[in-house]
């Protein structure tokens, strides 16, 4: 599949006197067309700078990086062009009206002046903001700023847009029009690459993500093979939800080959295993007469993983 | 590519739209008149002792002054006042992201504002001095000569160099400062030693080096008053002020600083102030292109 953003030993060093402050750390990275990719990682991770050097704003120390194809030291212009950025920490100018703000972004874009007011016009709509239009922005809410965040981005129809950060400091109605608009944005085409520390809101949307931190990628890659891996390091987890004795048949399932750990917690059973012991313990169970009501393989969630490598990533550091 | 008019553009009307600009025309425009009033009133008691005086040439000539003497005052205001918030205020509300992140070069958007703030000096300038200017001329009913116009215009053209000087020096503080509370408390400093400190240190240093030599009963020693001139000028010549001061006095007076009795023609009096428009220039295009380098170089983080 075609790759949109392609990054080789992409290095940032931060020189302040002789303090040298490493941000971005021989980051390989591989973004394909049509997926949500999230970059995940706690302040200071490095994921802002990682940004602003895909697009040109900030220098890389060494390495290289393409975007759209375009090189990011040499073609920066060309990206900023066909990629939709929502920095964070952006602002608007708040004593123009949300329509001023975008038809001067609209200008910046060399957006032609006939079709200007239509292109300014489907971007507010695409965000719920054309009632709006002529509100001054400093009357904004920080949600609606944000959503106008969106729709600037949307000026130039972009084939990739990146977001920083795009759910910090917005309510939860907030964040979740956010997402839909992400999700119907996707539905469109468009490669969209979301860094942000708060996983729980942006992680669901994403079909690869890494997690980043101290400048370097822990882990990288689709979703589920990201949990595949993490069962083939941590095992299986397994719970049993059985009728009558779980601590009798506890007892039974210990014997087990792959069992590591069980645990019992009133009609449930915990079990981690080095394989898919499942059809094992539905076999005992009808041997000895329990009743199985439930079983299942418990997948880690995105902040299992995220805590897991972060954890690893200091262990390692 | 957005050219440079698109972000001048914008730049210009956010500028002639804002309080503060209003503000100093405001305040630029009721000095004028109440000084002009006060000349008004001068020549008007000069004139019932000396009936014989021309009353317009004595209040053109004292208009011309007073308009130098607030234009040196006042184009340091305005040009820190429009200059310290260039950089640092887009900075500190998240816009300069907004813009960079768009396909333009970040020389686009500092030559964008330096043409919008050019523009709007220019109108400012232009709207009080002649308004001023104008008002006299009703009055008095009198109007200025061709060459008095020319100078005048000439003038008003160096004041707005002025102005743009301290407009470059506030904004390259605002390229380097992070904060606009710093880049406003550095260049009023700026603009305060430039005004007034170096004036003070100057006349210090000259009293201590040479000082005037006043002998009672006769008159002061010649020689000694133009030791003690020189060195003041001479350390007056690091600030900006005392080149435009020296441009009013040279464009604004007819007469030949050589010879006081003979008229100066304009271009005599350009010539005579051609060293001090130089310096002028070269400051205001030094500071631009530091603000100009120290920008299109830093990281946006």
């Amino acid at each position: 599949m075609e790759s949109v953003i392609e990054t080789n030993e992409l290095t940032k060093v931060y020189r302040s006197g002789r303090e040298a402050v490493t941000a971005v750390d021989h980051v390989d990275l591989r973004i394909e067309r049509g997926t949500i990719y999230g970059i995940l990682g706690p302040n200071g991770a490095g994921k802002t700078t990682l940004i602003m050097m895909l697009t040109g704003l900030i220098l890389p120390s060494s390495g290289s990086a393409k975007v759209l194809g375009h090189d990011i030291l040499k073609d920066s212009l060309q990206i900023r062009r066909r990629v939709g950025l929502l920095p964070e920490g952006f602002g608007f100018y708040d004593h123009l009206t949300a329509e001023q703000n975008l038809d001067y972004i609209a200008t910046l874009n060399d957006v032609p002046k006939a079709e200007q007011e239509k292109i300014v016009d489907e971007a507010l709509r695409a965000v719920a903001l054309e009632e709006f239009r002529d509100r001054k922005v400093g009357a904004f809410s920080r949600g609606m700023k944000q959503r106008l965040g969106i729709a600037q981005t949307l000026i130039k129809d972009p084939e990739l847009l990146i977001f920083d950060e795009p759910t910090a400091g917005v309510d939860p109605e907030g964040a979740r029009v956010f997402m839909d608009l992400v999700s119907e944005l996707n539905g469109q085409g468009k490669t969209i690459l979301i860094c942000t520390h708060l996983l729980r809101e942006v992680g669901p949307l994403c079909t690869h993500v890494a997690i980043m931190n101290r400048g370097g990628f822990i882990i990288q890659g689709r979703i589920g093979e990201i949990v595949e891996r993490m069962i083939d390091e941590e095992g299986y987890r397994i719970e049993v939800g059985i009728k009558g004795d779980a601590e009798a048949f506890a007892k039974e399932l210990r014997s087990l080959p792959g069992i590591t750990e069980l645990e019992v917690k009133g009609g449930n059973i915990s079990v981690r295993a080095t394989e898919d012991v499942r059809a094992n313990i539905i076999r005992i169970a009808s041997k000895k007469g329990v009743e199985v009501l439930s079983i299942r393989r418990l997948e880690p969630s995105l902040e299992e993983i995220f805590m897991k490598a972060l954890s690893k990533g200091r262990k390692q550091g | 590519m957005a050219d440079v008019f698109a972000v001048a553009s914008k730049e210009f009307s956010d500028i002639v739209r804002s309080k503060r600009f209003i503000i100093l025309i405001v305040i630029f425009g009721l000095v004028m008149t109440i000084a002009m009033a006060a000349i008004y009133i001068q020549v008007i008691q000069a004139m019932s002792n000396l009936p014989d005086v021309p009353m317009p040439q004595a209040f053109l000539g004292m208009m011309a002054l007073i308009l130098s003497g607030t234009l040196s005052s006042f184009a340091p205001v305005m040009g820190v006042a429009l200059g310290c918030d260039t950089i640092s205020g887009e900075r500190e509300k998240g816009t300069l992201k907004l813009v960079l992140a768009q396909p333009v070069y970040r020389d686009t958007v500092i030559n964008g504002k330096f043409l919008a703030a050019t523009s709007a000096v220019s109108l400012a300038t232009l709207i009080t001095s002649l308004a001023s200017v104008g008002i006299s001329i009703i009055i008095i009913g009198v109007t200025p000569t061709a060459g008095e116009a020319i100078r005048i215009a000439l003038f008003l053209l160096f004041s707005i160099l002025f102005t743009m000087t301290y407009y470059g020096i506030s904004t390259f503080l605002s390229t380097i400062l992070k904060k606009t509370s710093q880049s406003v408390i550095l260049s009023v400093v700026v603009w305060a030693v430039f005004t007034f400190v170096i004036s003070i240190i100057a006349s210090l240093i000259a009293i201590t080096i040479a000082p005037p030599v006043f002998t009672p009963g006769q008159p002061t020693d010649p020689e000694s008053i133009r030791r003690f001139t020189a060195i003041v000028e001479t350390i007056s010549s690091i600030t900006p002020n005392y080149h435009f001061n020296k441009i009013g006095q040279y464009l604004l007076s007819p007469y030949s600083p050589t010879a006081p009795q003979e008229e100066a023609s304009i271009m005599s009096s350009l010539m005579y102030a051609g060293p001090n428009i130089l310096v002028l220039v070269i400051v205001t295009a030094l500071v631009f292109i530091l603000s100009y380098i120290t920008f299109t170089r830093q990281e946006v983080r």
